[in-house]
């Protein structure tokens, strides 16, 4: 117990620090937010575009559509805060200075997260709850405590999950010193897929997005339960699931991380 | 001359150092395929097994996926916004413009590099494959071919000058990300890259008239289906006409 308090403290410390770091330039700190904001708000545009001829895709409205997107994006802005600098650890790797990370008396795992907390993740945070709130507006939605509590434990399942990818996809650096640009050609292409429904592809994609990379519980299960949108073929009730698979999964990414990381041999620089 | 062989040799190098980074292909030509597909299934689903709409066929929206998607995997293997942006602000760029070489031309020829090695090794293979797969809507004139390989390759430079002059922004603005997402987000759909003009709404198609990124892809794209689509489809009323040699 005692240890669980003292490393909060200690990451609340960390993050303090590279909050202060990122602060230094207030320009680049507003551009930043401005920008990850800037860049989904044009997918939503971009998606507008596409539905104002043919009003649905697959069954999906344009405000439903929005709602499904914004759902990944506020748990991925979530993920981006604690997470996203895990896609460039192949960069310790090379410069050395992941070094330090092993021979300091803290846990490494934690000690990697705490190095940064980004906080242009609030240009996420901004447009998707916006997002959220504009399409929960437009269809009319009137949600009990219930779905309230899906919808947050989707936050925190998506979070789990995508961070997890990110654990994953960075320990590979481990073995490969390459993290960061499998993240933009991987995980990057696969985000953006399941920004629309997954009904849209086929079979085997479905079933790749549900057991091996679990991004169907990011989004599309929940928001099927949270818009009560009927499926013949699947249960609504897989959309209350993304909490569990999200720890599930995390744990099996972390666990690949530690693999990794005993196996790290230093670059020698 | 001499000049034009020190050029030339940029692109050689490029082409070398492309060779050598094979993984950085591969991973490339990965993420291409995943967002053709991506594409492919959107229109599949937003056509909902109609023959067609808006006038315009499944097939021809597949072709112009198709195509739009070669396009943009050749794009990728140039210098990105990115790498430019990085350059200025490291301070990288002072060396370049130290030396006897004028850096635009410079990016650019080496850039030639490296699209020639990916167009050879990774993007031609695969999209004869794919076009064997899915049967598009090819021309069959010659001449068409040839104003599309024009096209594509006006296309490309006019990507490349927006792309530079974006990229030396940088010297102004130092930190650049809101900038540079604007940027690709009006490139990515005022240029029709991923949604073909001809299905914007108005107020859209109004604006992106007047920008020149539409001519990155929407002109080539014309020349390959409009031959064969007999004038229905990619009808010339979506072109101003006047710009950029038409």
């Amino acid at each position: 117990m005692m240890s669980w308090i003292k490393g909060a403290r200690l990451y609340f410390h960390m993050v303090s620090a590279s909050i202060r770091a990122q602060m230094q330039y207030r320009y680049a700190f507003v551009m930043n937010i401005l920008g990850w904001a800037m860049s989904y708000a044009g997918t939503a545009v971009t998606m507008w575009t596409v539905l104002y001829q043919f009003k649905t895709l697959d069954g999906w409205t344009f405000w439903e559509l929005l709602f499904l997107f914004a759902l990944s994006v506020l748990s991925w802005g979530v993920c981006v805060l604690f997470f996203f600098h895990f896609r460039s650890l192949d960069q310790y790797i090379w410069n050395g200075t992941f070094d330090r990370f092993l021979v300091r008396p803290i846990h490494p795992f934690f000690h990697f997260i705490a190095l940064k907390f980004d906080v242009g993740a609030f240009g996420q945070l901004f447009f998707s709850i916006l997002a959220v709130w504009l399409s929960y507006i437009k269809l009319g939605l009137h949600w009990q405590v219930g779905r309230w509590l899906v919808f947050f434990g989707t936050v925190f399942g998506g979070t789990l999950i995508q961070g997890g990818l990110l654990v994953l996809i960075s320990a590979l650096a481990f073995w490969t010193t390459r993290s960061e640009r499998l993240y933009w050609v991987v995980m990057f292409p696969a985000k953006s897929m399941v920004s629309y429904p997954l009904s849209i592809y086929p079979r085997l994609l479905q079933w790749f997005f549900i057991l091996v990379v679990p991004f169907a519980f990011v989004n599309y299960f929940p928001a099927m339960f949270l818009l009560n949108k009927v499926h013949t073929k699947i249960s609504l009730y897989l959309g209350i699931l993304s909490p569990f698979v999200g720890i599930v999964f995390f744990w099996l990414c972390y666990r690949v991380w530690m693999t990794g990381l005993n196996r790290y041999k230093s670059a020698g620089s | 001359m001499r000049k034009f062989r020190m050029y030339l040799e940029f692109t050689r190098k490029s082409f070398q150092r492309s060779a050598v980074y094979r993984f950085d292909a591969w991973t490339r030509l990965l993420s291409n395929l995943m967002f053709l597909f991506m594409w492919g299934f959107i229109w599949y689903g937003l056509y909902g097994g109609e023959e067609t709409a808006g006038g315009k066929s499944f097939d021809t929206m597949l072709s112009y996926v198709l195509i739009s998607q070669m396009l943009q995997g050749l794009h990728a293997a140039g210098t990105s916004l990115w790498e430019i942006q990085e350059r200025v602000r490291n301070g990288d760029i002072a060396m370049e413009l130290m030396r006897p070489f004028d850096y635009p031309l410079r990016v650019l020829f080496s850039d030639l590099g490296s699209v020639a090695f990916h167009f050879i090794t990774a993007i031609a293979p695969l999209y004869i494959v794919l076009f064997l797969c899915f049967h598009p809507v090819l021309p069959s004139s010659l001449s068409t071919w040839i104003i599309f390989i024009l096209s594509a390759i006006l296309g490309y430079l006019i990507r490349y000058s927006i792309e530079l002059t974006f990229g030396l922004f940088t010297f102004w603005l130092v930190e650049t990300g809101g900038v540079e997402d604007i940027f690709y987000f009006s490139v990515s759909l005022f240029s029709g890259a991923v949604v073909p003009l001809w299905f914007f709404p108005p107020v859209f198609e109004h604006i992106a008239r007047y920008l020149p990124v539409q001519w990155i892809f929407v002109r080539a794209k014309r020349d390959f289906c409009w031959a064969t689509a007999r004038g229905g489809d990619l009808s010339r009323d979506h072109a101003p006409g006047v710009l950029v040699g038409c």
